[in-house]
């Protein structure tokens, strides 16, 4: 170990070592600082979340019958969403449509036109 | 973990070719109606469910009721114009206002009895049902609802609306 060439350090060190705790420790210290290192341990994390979810999903998709499941699920998602897209587009394209036939016919809704 | 990731995968691409499948065959019909020369007359079609023969027929009648319409339409915008200039310079109601405003009510009349006939004809055009039902939405749409003038009254009443 390598010494301290400074005097006043040495002396420090001495104190330092001569130095009794004279205070009792709060009672049951030791298991409550123990049972806070678990507790810390043990605090579910974003990372863990998601990897204890992955584990899961690996395992459940092992069984042919939820792969299947899964599949088929995701397709009727996949159309159900089509189909509602494409609902929403028609219903506005279909509205543009019928105020452009309107302004086509009513001079007062014409461009330009101020009634 | 190999197994699950395809499975994922196989999925997600299923569910995008599901999602464009469905989407593409559902708007396959706006895509039609865009095709079409005129596609308010296309979906006009469409909606009032007119065959071949009367949406040809209807579409001789658009196409005949328009350049008239566009007349009627400057002759209102050139009427107009002369108001603005004389309601620039005017102190009072002068004669030749007055006069000018009875002429703009007599083609603004004229203009909406011409439009009535047009609809009266392009229902007539159509099955009897249709028909029924066309006149009643064009003229809910159009100015002759009549809510014009009382929609400018309520928006003028309450200014801060």
């Amino acid at each position: 170990m390598k010494t301290n060439p400074d005097p006043e350090q040495d002396a420090l060190q001495r104190v330092l070592g001569e130095w009794q705790v004279k205070t009792p420790l709060p009672p049951r210290f030791e298991e409550q600082v123990w049972s806070r290192i678990s507790q810390a341990e043990s605090r579910p994390t974003v990372g863990s979340g998601l990897r204890l979810l992955w584990l899961s999903l690996q395992h459940a998709l092992a069984r042919p019958q939820v792969a299947y499941a899964t599949l088929a699920m995701l397709l009727v998602a996949g159309a159900l969403g089509g189909s509602w897209a494409a609902r929403r587009q028609t219903t506005q394209f279909e509205a543009a449509l019928s105020s452009r036939y309107v302004q086509s016919v009513d001079p007062y809704q014409k461009a330009g036109m101020n009634p | 973990m190999k197994k699950s990731g395809i499975i994922l995968l196989v999925g997600a691409f299923l569910c995008a070719a599901a999602f464009l499948g469905f989407y593409y065959a559902g708007t396959a019909s706006c895509r039609a109606m865009m095709r079409d020369a005129q596609p308010e007359l296309a979906w006009l079609k469409k909606e009032f469910k007119l065959s071949d023969t009367e949406y040809a027929r209807l579409t001789r009648l658009h196409e005949a009721y328009l350049p008239q319409c566009t007349q009627r339409c400057m002759r209102i915008t050139e009427q107009n114009r002369q108001l603005q200039q004389l309601l620039a310079n005017a102190a009072t109601v002068s004669p030749e206002i007055q006069n000018l405003l009875a002429e703009r009510a007599k083609t603004r009349a004229e203009c909406e009895a011409e439009m009535l006939k047009h609809f009266i004809e392009v229902s007539r055009a159509m099955p009897p049902e249709q028909g029924h039902r066309y006149l009643e939405w064009v003229e809910q749409q159009t100015c002759l609802n009549g809510l014009e003038m009382e929609k400018r009254h309520s928006m003028a009443q309450s200014p801060h609306m």
